[in-house]
């Protein structure tokens, strides 16, 4: 499902955000990306929907040779991968059901056919309550739902999630997790990056560690302890 | 479908977002669609009016009153037999003043007060090239027949080269004041795409494609290209239309101008303010987006 091949990215100025790092995630899988802040986890997510363009190596996603896409095909990779970014992307102007059916709209959907799809979706993630309230009127957890909720609005065969429960407290993270991991059960494959190690640990997934952009561990039923 | 009606709805919010800029967009392109207008206009009908005069009289001999028919006839015999002379046509003074009648009837106070005495008999010379007026000048000076000699070939060329001065600075008008709206239209186009600019980084995280994303801007930059250009043009006719009923175009200027011109003219111009919006939000977008 997703394959890296010596891959690194070094910014323009010399920084070294991503270091030679070969791997391979397969279908189905539920993998942790953990590390410091500045280890490289957001830079990894990045590559692989093309958002950064590796500065050597390859990259394999869904079986698009993202290395060798040229540049107007981005929406076709991105078309197939959830996106929940590091930063908050809600609409502020759109209620919770707007935000949600916004991503359908774009791509094409009938009215009848969005109506449903957001109802599925706000069912998934359990914001039916919260459908007409605004982002501001939401909580952190209701926020990061609704995002997860549109990264999921085009069937993704990936879902890509960075940070998801950076600014949440212990029993609401649990919450996000149980909601990812019930989404990889339905089968779709789940990259979730985070330094919260109190939830990774109890959760027996396979764990990818990066540190100064290497992978520095990388196990099955693996733990992660900050050092 | 849904997708269409996404992009129409986008472009109104877009466009709801600066009003201001939107109207000061279409006032630029309505100035400068109505200078070209105009002055194509004028063009075209001065050229229709000089080649009627081109068609018709070039030269007017008036004959003095005392002149008798037979001197008059060896006149006309003379001025026929040069090369230069197409046709030659007598015109008496009861005709002269019959079209003098005619063409002031709509003054009386002024019909009242000639004494059409003093209206001359004339010889109307038409010349096969019209340039030649001078010659015929030349050739009848100091004939004792002769009373006076008019052409209307200078006139012809005064006002033809007033009308190229007339066309030239007025497109060099409507070239800056087109530029000017090919600044705003970017501007426009910068300011809704940035307060746009979340929404446009969803879009592109869910695979939006980048024509998608452009659509709301280059239809917004033709629709605000296109309604200033329509308003100019119906402007324009209702001018013509009106300056055909003013008193002006009854004496000196007759107004004719093809109705095929006019339409060709109007449908080059909504044609060019199609491609001035997709050229403008071309550039805009590239700068409001950056890629
Ligand atoms: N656009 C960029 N230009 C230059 N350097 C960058 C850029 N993005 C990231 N970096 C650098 O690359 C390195 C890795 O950054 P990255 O954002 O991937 O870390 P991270 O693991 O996601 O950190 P955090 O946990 O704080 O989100 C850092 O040193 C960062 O400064
Ligand atoms: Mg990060």
């Amino acid at each position: 499902m997703i394959s890296l091949k010596n891959v690194s990215l070094v910014f323009q100025g010399g920084s070294v955000a991503i270091s030679n790092i070969s791997t391979e995630i397969k279908e189905g899988e539920f993998v942790y990306l953990v590390g410091h802040s500045g280890s490289g986890k957001s830079s990894f997510m990045k590559l692989l929907y093309k958002e950064y363009i590796a500065t050597k190596g390859e990259i394999e996603v869904a079986n698009i040779d993202v290395s060798n896409l040229p540049r107007w095909k981005t929406p076709l990779l991105r078309r197939k991968i959830g996106i929940v970014t590091q930063e908050p992307q809600l609409l502020e102007s759109r209620n919770t059901f707007e935000n949600i059916s916004f991503a359908l709209e774009i791509m094409g959907n009938l009215p009848e056919e969005i109506e449903t799809k957001t109802n599925t979706l706000l069912d998934l993630v359990e914001l039916n309550d919260c459908a007409f309230k605004y982002p501001g009127q939401l909580s952190g957890g209701e926020q990061t739902r609704a995002i997860i909720a549109r990264a999921l609005a085009n069937n993704p065969v990936v879902l890509l999630c960075d940070e998801p429960t950076g600014n949440l407290d212990p029993d609401l993270s649990i919450q996000i997790i149980s909601l990812l991991e019930k989404i990889n059960r339905a089968g779709t494959t789940v990259l979730m990056a985070t330094h919260d190690s109190s939830i990774v640990n109890r959760r027996k997934k396979r764990i990818i560690e990066l540190k100064d952009g290497k992978v520095k561990r990388d196990e099955l039923n693996g733990s992660y302890v900050v050092r | 479908m849904g997708k269409f009606s996404y992009v129409l709805k986008n472009t109104l919010v877009n466009m709801r977002r600066t009003p201001l800029l939107v109207f000061a967009t279409i006032i630029a392109v309505l100035i400068s669609s109505f200078l070209v207008f105009t002055t194509l206009s004028a063009r075209s009908i001065v050229q229709n009016n000089t080649l009627r005069w081109q068609n018709g009289i070039h030269v007017v001999v008036f004959l003095d009153d005392r002149v008798t028919t037979t001197a008059h006839k060896q006149l006309q015999t003379s001025l026929e037999s040069y090369p230069e002379v197409r046709t030659v046509d007598y015109f008496s003074k009861p005709e002269a003043e019959e079209e003098f009648k005619n063409l002031f009837r709509d003054q009386p106070e002024l019909l009242a007060e000639v004494d059409y005495e003093i209206l001359p008999a004339s010889l109307r010379v038409n010349l096969n090239d019209p340039s030649n007026y001078e010659l015929i000048t030349e050739r009848l000076e100091g004939n004792p027949a002769v009373k006076e000699i008019r052409s209307s070939g200078e006139a012809i060329e005064r006002l033809l080269s007033l009308t190229d001065t007339l066309v030239i600075s007025a497109s060099a008008f409507a070239l800056l004041i087109g530029f000017a709206a090919f600044i705003l239209i970017i501007n426009t186009l910068r300011l809704a795409a940035y307060s746009k600019k979340k929404e446009i980084k969803i879009m592109r995280l869910i695979g939006a494609s980048s024509t998608y994303i452009r659509l709301p801007f280059i239809i917004e930059a033709v629709i605000e290209s296109l309604i200033g250009t329509s308003i100019a043009v119906g402007f324009g006719w209702a001018l013509i239309e009106y300056s055909k009923s003013s008193v002006v175009a009854d004496s000196i200027f007759d107004i004719t101008i093809s109705d095929d011109y006019l339409i060709f003219l109007t449908i080059s111009l909504l044609m060019s303010s199609i491609i001035f919006g997709l050229f403008a939000s071309f550039v805009g977008i590239r700068k409001a987006l950056n890629d």
